[in-house]
């Protein structure tokens, strides 16, 4: 092996390291202004903003039940919820050229989010408690619609930027056309559809806390809880590393500190708006919820149609 | 090592499991007021829960009856360790006003090994605040033990038609 | 439903400031008249025993370990701050105070015991004789309750005394 090949080979393995200490040190810190920020609009004090992290300390302690019918499913679900997501965490860029952004193309990151997505369906699954059924079945009706909308974002970016490349694609290729039509379109699909990406009210209908008992998560204790959780934090993030990536890239060209201050400055708005959102909104039933993503789902067609008219 | 912070980081996030074993629901209400504005717990890191196995203190209302022992005792052993129980309530407590009624066992420590009564009827929230907030160690007790009280002018002397003086 | 009724309704929340009290760590006293523990104070209590009587929940336990004492015991964990027993006092030896931080993990620091000095005949030494069989059953203190075990106990004439009537035992 050449020596720079070794260096390079190296250089890839601390980025994705930098990338996904990044990351999981950011998304308790992102949860813990998104509580505060709710709590301000409920007029009352919230809990100080490293709330996050002294829940994911404490649920690391706590005795593991081993409960549910299929405990060794469960464990796999948890460690591949947080691995999938970790994973697509080293091929977005944040802030900075995405260590393995050449590894994959757009049809990996769309698997590997896939993935993360398929561990909730397992977790519930392998819990098999009367609840977690009924969540898993509201969480596969959500992601059969959720998912083509984030594939066909990804697609009217490829069909612009003529390649599946992540570089490509995820350095504001929707805005490429003369006419960037089908850019806005997308632009507004994806922001009423990303509060339903982050799985929050008022479309955490999947998840619902007073009515099916944390649904596919209601068997889970501990530390495999504190993954679920940590995984949960950290989708938010890389959704928004993705949706920033995609649509607001301006910015990110600008040297070391303030083009990557700048990427984050604009995913902690991101998070801010979610929040905001979610403090004032009431939760969806599940048939109003997927009604609400089918009539996106139509736009974001439409929006590929008319990229690939050159719009 | 990670038990030792599990307990440290307790005082700081204790997620809470309401349970109502038959109460009238007055110290339900209390309890939702906990997590109203005015007397925000959240601000502690207290945290309602759905499901028991995410919880780490289960606030227990209403006196243990005969039918829902049996489920109350199923949500305890499906909390993980360490945990705590705090009965709220003076149903909880030992059975309220209702103690000798034909389907009520008693307090719920009839049923699960209480660690922090919480007395009152129903407890004001601040009360409850109070409790949650002694039984996380953030604050200490209030009451203490009281001696026992007896009269100021205990025995009285006694005149025998003798004439003898009184004892003593 | 629109998006601008939604930010305004955030901007309303945000403007508002925070409601929440500085309780628990700046009190927070309640208004007056609050019914909160009752206290007993023993240099007025004649030992009339009707606090118990009425009680509710039963939480007021009386026990005469001979002719000249009685102890009356105030468990604290069933009370239900109704305010009867303050009421019926006669001498006004029970107040209901305004304290309601009452948390602990044991329920002995509830209690509050009297012993007082059921009052014989100061020549004698006996009790006063009573006038009719209904008086007699004051004086010589029909409540035996058990007071270690915290059981109320309504004993009749035809069980011996100190020990429960099994037609009316009472497990609490």
């Amino acid at each position: 092996m050449s020596a720079e090949l070794l260096s390079a080979a190296l250089l890839v393995v601390l980025g994705a390291l930098a990338n996904v200490a990044l990351v999981l040190l950011s998304a308790p810190f992102f949860q813990g202004v998104q509580r505060r920020l709710t709590a301000r609009v409920q007029s009352r004090r919230g809990p100080p903003l490293l709330q996050p992290y002294f829940d994911l300390l404490k649920l690391l302690g706590k005795e593991d039940l081993e409960s549910g019918e299929a405990p060794a499913v469960q464990r796999v679900a948890a460690y591949l919820a947080l691995a999938s997501i970790l994973a697509t965490a080293c091929l977005v860029p944040l802030g900075f050229p995405a260590p393995l952004g050449s590894a994959g193309d757009v049809l990996l990151l769309l698997y590997l989010l896939l993935l993360s997505g398929v561990c909730t369906l397992l977790a519930g699954a392998a819990a098999g408690s009367t609840y977690s059924w009924v969540g898993v079945s509201r969480e596969m009706m959500s992601m059969m619609v959720l998912e083509p909308i984030l594939a066909v974002a990804l697609c009217v970016g490829a069909v612009h930027a003529r390649s599946f490349r992540l570089e490509a694609v995820l350095d504001g290729s929707p805005w490429l056309s003369g006419a960037p039509v089908s850019g806005g379109l997308m632009l507004v699909v994806m922001l009423l559809a990303f509060q339903a990406f982050a799985g929050r009210v008022p479309f955490d209908v999947a998840e619902a806390e007073t009515e099916i008992m944390d649904g596919p998560l209601s068997e889970y204790s501990g530390q495999k809880l504190a993954l679920f959780r940590l995984a949960q934090m950290v989708k938010l993030v890389v959704y928004a590393a993705l949706f920033v990536g995609l649509f607001v890239p301006w910015g990110s060209g600008w040297p070391f500190p303030l083009g990557f201050l700048f990427f984050w400055a604009k995913a902690f708005a991101l998070v801010v708006l979610v929040a905001l959102v979610a403090a004032t909104h009431a939760r969806y039933r599940v048939d109003q919820a997927i009604r609400r993503y089918s009539v996106l789902l139509a736009f974001s067609l439409g929006a590929v149609v008319l990229a690939a008219l050159g719009r | 090592m990670l038990k030792a912070l599990c307990r440290r980081m307790m005082s700081r996030s204790c997620w809470v499991y309401h349970a109502n074993s038959g109460g009238c629901n007055g110290c339900d209400i209390e309890v939702l007021n906990v997590l109203t504005p005015y007397y925000d717990a959240e601000r502690f890191g207290v945290k309602l829960v759905a499901s028991p196995r995410h919880a780490d203190a289960m606030l227990c209302q209403g006196p243990a009856l005969r039918s829902t022992a049996l489920a109350l005792r199923r949500a305890y052993e499906a909390m993980p360790a360490p945990k705590l129980v705090i009965a709220v309530g003076s149903c909880a407590g030992g059975g309220g006003a209702w103690f000798d009624s034909y389907a009520v066992l008693g307090g719920v420590e009839k049923v699960l090994p209480v660690d922090f009564f919480v007395p009152g009827c129903p407890p004001r929230p601040e009360a409850i605040l109070h409790g949650v907030a002694v039984a996380l160690g953030i604050l200490g007790k209030s009451v203490s033990p009281r001696p026992p009280l007896v009269q100021p002018t205990f025995p009285f002397p006694r005149y025998h038609p003798s004439g003898e003086p009184p004892p003593g | 439903m629109s998006l601008s009724s939604k930010l305004k309704e955030a901007w309303i929340g945000l403007s508002a400031g925070t409601v929440t009290l500085p309780y628990p760590l700046a009190p927070h006293p309640p208004r007056p008249g609050f019914r909160g523990r009752p206290v007993f104070d023993a240099a007025r209590c004649i030992g009339c025993g009707g606090c118990a009587s009425n009680c509710p929940a039963r939480e007021i336990l009386i026990h005469d370990p001979c002719q000249e004492l009685r102890v009356i015991r105030y468990l604290g964990r069933r009370c239900t701050s109704c305010g009867r027993c303050v009421e019926v006092c006669p001498e006004k030896a029970i107040t209901m105070s305004e304290s309601f931080e009452l948390a602990t993990d044991r329920l002995s620091d509830l209690e509050q015991r009297l012993t007082l000095f059921m009052g014989s005949c100061q020549r004698c030494g006996r009790c006063f004789a009573a006038p009719t069989p209904l008086d007699a059953l004051k004086l010589t203190g029909y409540r035996v309750d058990d007071l270690e075990a915290g059981r109320w106990v309504c004993a009749s004439r035809s069980a011996p005394p100190g020990e429960p009537a099994p037609d009316v035992e009472i497990e609490l």
